[in-house]
């Protein structure tokens, strides 16, 4: 059945940056903020813009993406006509080819968009955390007339050489592209986040990949073929709150900001919720002698000793005498007797040994940086691992 | 796989849940800090394999249908069988008066075609207000090794006495006698599960509505009780019948000893409830936490004390709650204090107001209040 608006998430990508957090699974799927996983944003964003068609493009270590998702049920995207599609390489007639770039994968998949026949294809990134009405986004692509839409944001001119950035002109009609120019000549960078009139959308992708050289990516080679070609490009400005988390960094940044007042990153605002897949565990129980402060914790916590400005995941445990401070525990991590975990990630069902110590805080060294224990990983009861080191389920230890 | 048919009873009044009830059945009594009572007999049969569920109900039952739904959240919305709700006198012109029904032989008669229908050879019958996280596979295969009529879930650990049923178990665990409501308790408490087959019950069933019979327990398990073969199925986990608001408050805080708390929380045997998409729950600084249960969805910036506290509460900076249970969106002001409390659903505590129960007589506070 025909559709207005279609979104295309890709969550192919394997995150390298995330290291021992992404050697089994997809970036998508790693856990965020206590009982999400980053793929809750853009999925949320889309039933909560009323996008109620979505393929999500998946390459990289599917298998843990693709049982969260599931029906699509929890982001009410289980729906007969339309819902959410994983959509997985596939092999054809003439042979079988894996996604080659971000292009190519829409493009391998340009039957299933056909499906649908939409009008507009808002193409989204599976690493990003922000809360984002598409809808209004797509309005703007409407009334502009435009062939494309990239979303954009203000970012410190000093920051500005990190992202791709548009130049503008009055009316915000996209006149350069640059990515991370050296010297940049505006500060609005890309989000990663594209509105396309799909029939435009569909002959760039046929003639990007018919181009031999084209790395078939939407930064690299549509956005400047478009811009070439003299196409209606514009920047719609987002000023809500907007982090990629593709990195160690900004992922523990990221979780460090739900406690932050300021930081715009408002989880319990009720009228744009993230929707994400639960366990069924009772609530968190705090013990006797348990400290918590300025912590989010969730269903099956269960806190016997400290937690101090912290994010703890669904089924974590921290058992007595040991302290978590600064640190995000991910879903089912346990904090033996007597560990202590500082500034640190700890991954997926790890577990921490007794009084063993795991990072430090930072003592304004070169080489502090925040330390990351993957997932099931089994650390032995007092094994030291120093700041800026990460440790994986194998016990190979490497600094980052 | 399974060849067991759930049967869930859900329509006793309790008065002695007094404000509790006000707008709900004991069934859809908020529990646990997440659950609704029922939660706990619908995952138990959904663990043990069971798809089929009859809902038997009668009385102000909107909000347990609100929280059921089509059963999607324990697996049970399928196209063959599944989760259905047989409210009152579905097909038996006799039983259309609109009185309650005086017992379980009552209301199996009146629903006596579902009965017919169904497809597996084995029904456990089982109240909705009971607390428990009991291996319900196991009792099936229990009674299929037996060879029993009925097999009788019970425990020799209660605390709940009044009106209550009484085994005396014999060699093989066979019940060799039945007391109803005895004065003085002893040996096991039934539990009021009971597995027996489809073919027995229709029989059961079909005796007692001749005879006007119409209790389970007196009719059948007294009544008949020395032409079949009755036995017992020993339990010594947590089982919590709720029928006052003393009851309630105790049970509740039991959740807080760890060894219950591991009990419901059981990862091969999950207590499943409906799904409250609630964002994680924010302790603040210079709050104080200690053994509770927190829900998700909570700010907490004040004193929390040996309570259990439920999705989307607000602990105001300066507020103490102690001793309490404090249902969804309730929300307790700056410098406010409470102990001894069971506050219902969105019901707000003033700034700087100060309430108290006291440990044998809670204080009960209905939905919406505003103190």
């Amino acid at each position: 059945m025909k559709k207005e608006c279609i979104a295309m998430l890709l969550a192919g990508g394997q995150g390298s940056r995330l290291y021992v957090l992404t050697e089994n699974m997809a970036k998508p799927a790693v856990p965020f903020g206590g009982k999400f996983r980053i793929i809750d944003f853009p999925l949320s964003n889309c039933t909560n813009a009323g996008i109620d068609t979505v393929g999500v493009l998946t390459q990289y270590r599917p298998l843990e993406l693709n049982s969260y998702i599931g029906s699509g049920q929890p982001w009410d995207l289980d729906r007969d006509d339309g819902g959410v599609h994983i959509l997985p390489p596939y092999q054809s007639a003439t042979g079988a080819s894996w996604y080659k770039g971000t292009a190519n994968a829409i493009y391998q998949n340009i039957g299933f968009v056909d499906m649908y026949d939409p009008d507009y294809v808002v193409v989204l990134s599976g690493d990003h955390i922000y809360k984002m009405d598409y809808a209004d986004m797509v309005a703007a692509h409407k009334r502009a007339g435009a062939a494309c839409t990239i979303a954009v944001m203000e970012v410190p001119w000093s920051e500005a050489s990190r992202f791709g950035i548009m130049s503008v002109d009055g009316e915000d009609n996209i006149t350069e592209f640059a990515e991370k120019p050296k010297e940049p000549k505006s500060n609005l960078a890309s989000m990663g986040i594209y509105v396309f009139s799909w029939s435009k959308m569909r002959e760039y992708l046929i003639n990007d990949e018919n181009d031999p050289n084209s790395e078939n990516d939407f930064g690299k080679n549509i956005i400047p073929s478009m811009l070439g070609k003299g196409e209606k490009m514009i920047a719609y400005r987002f000023a809500g709150y907007w982090k990629d988390v593709g990195t160690l960094d900004s992922l523990w940044d990221a979780n460090m900001d739900m406690l932050a007042t300021g930081s715009g990153l408002d989880l319990f605002e009720r009228n744009w919720p993230i929707y994400g897949r639960s366990t069924s565990a009772p609530p968190a129980f705090l013990g006797r002698d348990s400290r918590v402060e300025h912590s989010v914790v969730t269903r099956g916590c269960v806190v016997e000793g400290s937690a101090e400005n912290s994010v703890l995941s669904e089924n974590s445990a921290i058992e007595e005498g040991a302290s978590v401070e600064y640190s995000i525990l991910m879903p089912g991590a346990v904090v033996k007797k007597g560990a202590q975990v500082s500034y640190a990630i700890i991954g997926e069902d790890a577990v921490i040994g007794e009084n063993a110590v795991i990072g430090a805080k930072p003592d304004g060294s070169e080489g502090w940086g925040i330390t990351v224990v993957g997932p099931e990983t089994d650390v032995s009861a007092g094994y030291k691992l120093a700041a800026n080191h990460m440790l994986n389920k194998t016990l190979k230890e490497v600094a980052r | 796989m399974n060849g067991l048919h759930g049967i869930i009873f859900s329509y006793e009044k309790e008065s002695g849940l007094r404000e509790l009830v006000e707008h709900r059945m004991p069934a859809s009594i908020p529990y646990g800090g997440r659950y609704r009572v029922i939660d706990f007999m619908l995952s138990n049969m959904q663990n043990a394999g069971v798809t089929d569920v009859g809902i038997i109900l009668h009385g102000n039952y909107q909000s347990l249908l609100d929280h059921v739904g089509n059963g999607k959240t324990w697996d049970m919305s399928r196209k063959y069988g599944g989760l259905r709700i047989l409210p009152p006198f579905a097909d038996n012109r006799k039983y259309r008066s609109g009185e309650e029904f005086e017992g379980k032989m009552q209301a199996l008669a009146g629903v006596r075609s579902y009965l017919q229908e169904i497809r597996q050879d084995y029904v456990v019958l089982a109240d909705s207000d009971l607390i428990i996280n009991i291996p319900l596979s196991d009792v099936y295969e229990t009674h299929l090794a037996s060879g029993a009529d009925i097999t009788c879930v019970c425990t020799p650990n209660y605390k709940q006495t009044e009106n209550a049923t009484f085994f005396q178990l014999g060699e093989d665990n066979k019940v060799v006698k039945t007391l109803c409501s005895p004065k003085k308790p002893e040996g096991y408490h039934c539990l009021e599960i009971y597995v027996l087959s489809k073919e027995l019950l229709l029989k059961l069933v079909d005796e007692c509505e001749a005879e006007e019979k119409v209790s389970f327990r007196s009719d059948v398990l007294n009544g008949m009780g020395d032409k079949l073969d009755i036995r017992g199925y020993v339990w010594t986990g947590l089982a919590a019948q709720i029928r006052t608001l003393k009851e309630y408050y105790d049970r509740s805080m039991d959740m807080l000893d760890p060894k219950v708390y591991r009990e419901v929380a059981n990862a091969a045997r999950p207590i499943r409830a409906k799904e409250d998409d609630e964002t994680p729950t924010y302790i603040a600084p210079d709050s104080k936490v200690t053994n509770s249960l927190v829900a998700d969805g909570c700010n907490i910036e004040g004193t929390v004390e040996n309570s259990v506290i439920f999705p989307g509460v607000t602990v105001a900076r300066g507020a103490a709650v102690k001793n309490s249970v404090i249902f969804k969106n309730t929300t307790v002001e700056e410098n406010a204090s409470i102990s001894y409390v069971i506050a219902d659903k969105n019901v707000t505590i003033r700034r700087g107001g100060k309430l108290n129960g006291h440990e044998n007589y809670p204080m009960a506070i209905s939905k919406n209040s505003v103190i």
